[in-house]
């Protein structure tokens, strides 16, 4: 036993490492057609400029590549791809690559590169550092990662099967249940995780029924809905609350979590702490953790929407409508976020207070 | 009044009452952070190098995010060192990969979107997308750098003659501590702004093989691996620099 523990991350190395390298060698597996390319020829450069003076470089590109799968597989194709410098919706490809392409009667087209080794390699890296650095504690966080994600997609399938219908209550309850499961894994069954659980629900249902009245009120003036990407069935208002909900779950819980571990820590320091002590210790803990915490949901929410922001920029627009059109929304997911993470804070640290501490002394 | 002004008054009024003065700091960092960001954004859009303005606005915004609203220099200074060393780590990560995996820019499900725009604008896209992902990890970083910082601080004020190997071991004691929940912040985070591109995606029925190798998602998923890695990152990061700190110190007073 204790021979194997000392292996196993090695042998997880080695493992994902296999796998990795078995990506370069899996086009069988794929319906898609798939070529390695062996040669590659530029031979025409345009330089391009558009009527906001940006000026660019095309360039067409001659690929030689031998196919992969299919009947044809060993055979040698030629394809043409154009690209440009900024690369924005193409891309140059190299000798050594491998490449999604399509057959017509006549043409081949190129769909696009085949990703799935650098993926894998970086989620291998990423498993890799945590099990070696954290063990158990990486292990279980992963677990609770991947636990998460098929109920997300089982949550998903529900909602296309239903074509969307009582959406925000479908994903209101995955919210409840994610909380419950991830706080279950975390915590253990403990009075511990009671509390944190009540205080997650209590502070993101506080700030989403807050927000909508806010939303209400000021008549959605500025948000654009229709700036939002990949709506399909669901109309893109309760999307975005249910997008804002999950958004702040975690965050949420992260907080209470903390709260809530350093008053238990403080009540088996000094058993005679007052109820009142208790309030404002929490209230210290969650002030110092808020900001930092806000900050990473509004670098996530925002920071993703800089190729579009640029690209808008570029074709001459304003800040302003720039700001409306990209940032409008990420920008009200956070602040809701930030509502939700700071409120949470006194009602965590209320429930706190009164169920570690009684009036007649401590409970038990 | 425009929706957000509202919603940004009531977070100002929540975190004034419940944090008082810090609290008001928190929503100062937060509009200065958002300032930063859409600087960066402009900048890059008046052809400043992509990687040099996310690096030199990401650690403006690194020293906002830690040191704005709080006061102890211990927790903070180590913090921040941590921080800026696992950014440049990570950068040295980010660069090759994005190259590699070639998701700068749009994929094919942006088309809607992009009607009607220049797409040959002259940036280059691949050091956008290094930019992106420089900038989208840096809330992780500094949070995970001031949990364990903070937890190490308060151990030396506790124990101040606590031996460094002894620190070391409880650093990596609260990173096994924060790391469920910190990975959950991060989940959460993204996978909430997931939700559109997934109900899309199963809609129109993708494959697997064509999630694994999609564009967009892969894009995504980059974003969320590269702040895991981070946050794994900074847990022995801070603990080292706050263990070199406490020798330094000791062996001036020595």
């Amino acid at each position: 036993m204790g021979k194997l523990k000392r292996w196993w991350p090695l042998l997880l190395i080695l493992v994902g490492g296999l796998l990795v390298l078995g990506t370069r060698y899996a086009a069988p597996l794929y319906r898609q057609s798939i070529m390695q390319v062996t040669a590659s020829r530029v031979t025409e450069a345009t330089k391009t400029s558009d009527e906001f003076k940006n000026s660019d470089k095309q360039y067409t590109q001659y690929l030689t590549g031998r196919l992969l799968n299919g009947q044809r597989r060993g055979h040698t194709v030629h394809v043409k791809n154009t690209y440009s410098a900024s690369g924005a919706m193409d891309e140059k490809y190299s000798v050594g690559e491998q490449v999604f392409i399509s057959h017509t009667s006549k043409n081949i087209l190129i769909k696009g590169l085949k990703r799935d080794t650098v993926m894998l390699a970086l989620l291998w890296l990423a498993v890799v550092l945590l099990v070696v650095m954290l063990h158990r504690a990486g292990l279980m966080a992963l677990l609770s990662v991947a636990l998460n994600l098929v109920i997300f997609f089982l949550a998903i399938e529900i909602d296309l099967a239903r074509r969307s219908d009582g959406f925000l209550w479908l994903f209101g309850g995955l919210a409840l249940i994610f909380a419950a499961l991830t706080l279950w894994l975390i915590l253990g069954p403990t009075k511990q995780m009671l509390i944190t659980f009540a205080a997650t629900v209590t502070g993101t249902a506080l700030s989403i029924g807050l927000s909508a009245l806010v939303l209400a009120l000021t008549h959605h003036n500025g948000i654009y809905y229709e700036t939002m990407a990949y709506v399909t069935q669901v109309a893109p208002q309760p999307l975005f609350l249910a997008a804002t909900l999950l958004g702040s779950l975690g965050a949420v819980m992260d907080e209470s979590t903390d709260i809530v571990a350093t008053l238990f820590e403080l009540r088996d320091d000094k058993p005679t702490i007052s109820a009142l002590e208790l309030f404002q210790a929490g209230r210290q803990v969650g002030t110092a953790i808020m900001g930092p915490l806000i900050n990473v949901l509004l670098l996530i929410f925002i920071a993703e929407t800089m190729p579009i922001a640029l690209l808008l920029l570029k074709n001459g627009n304003s800040w302003g409508y720039t700001f409306s059109m990209t940032m409008s929304l990420g920008m009200a997911q956070s602040l809701i976020s930030g509502i939700g993470i700071v409120l949470a804070i006194p009602v965590v640290s209320f429930l706190a207070s009164r169920l570690l501490v009684t009036k007649a002394g401590v409970s038990k | 009044m425009s929706t957000i002004m509202a919603l940004s008054l009531v977070l100002l009024a929540v975190m004034v009452l419940v944090g008082g003065r810090k609290g008001a700091l928190a929503f100062l960092s937060l509009w200065l952070n958002f300032g930063c960001l859409f600087l960066a954004i402009v900048l890059v859009s008046l052809n400043f190098s992509p990687i040099m303005v996310a690096l030199i606005l990401g650690i403006l915004m690194l020293a906002l995010i830690i040191f704005v609203g709080q006061d102890d220099l211990m927790t903070t200074q180590t913090a921040f060192f941590a921080a800026v060393l696992v950014l440049l780590i990570l950068l040295v990560l980010i660069v090759p990969v994005e190259h590699w995996a070639a998701v700068q820019g749009f994929g094919m499900e942006d088309s809607d979107e992009l009607e009607g725009l220049s797409l040959l604008v002259g940036v280059n896209f691949v050091k956008v997308s290094i930019a992106t992902a420089v900038l989208s990890t840096l809330g992780a970083i500094a949070e995970a750098a001031m949990a364990i910082s903070a937890g190490l601080s308060e151990l030396i004020q506790q124990h101040p003659t606590i031996e460094t190997r002894a620190l070391f071991t409880a650093g990596m004691h609260v990173g096994q501590q924060i790391i469920g929940t910190t990975f959950n912040t991060l989940f959460f985070g993204f996978f909430g702004g997931f939700l559109g591109l997934f109900i899309w995606f199963g809609d129109l029925k993708y494959s697997f093989g064509e999630l694994l190798n999609n564009k967009v998602l892969d894009a995504e998923l980059i974003l969320v691996l590269f702040s895991l890695i981070s946050v794994i990152l900074t847990v022995p990061m801070t603990t080292w620099v706050m263990t070199k700190r406490l020798q330094i110190s000791r062996k001036k007073t020595a």
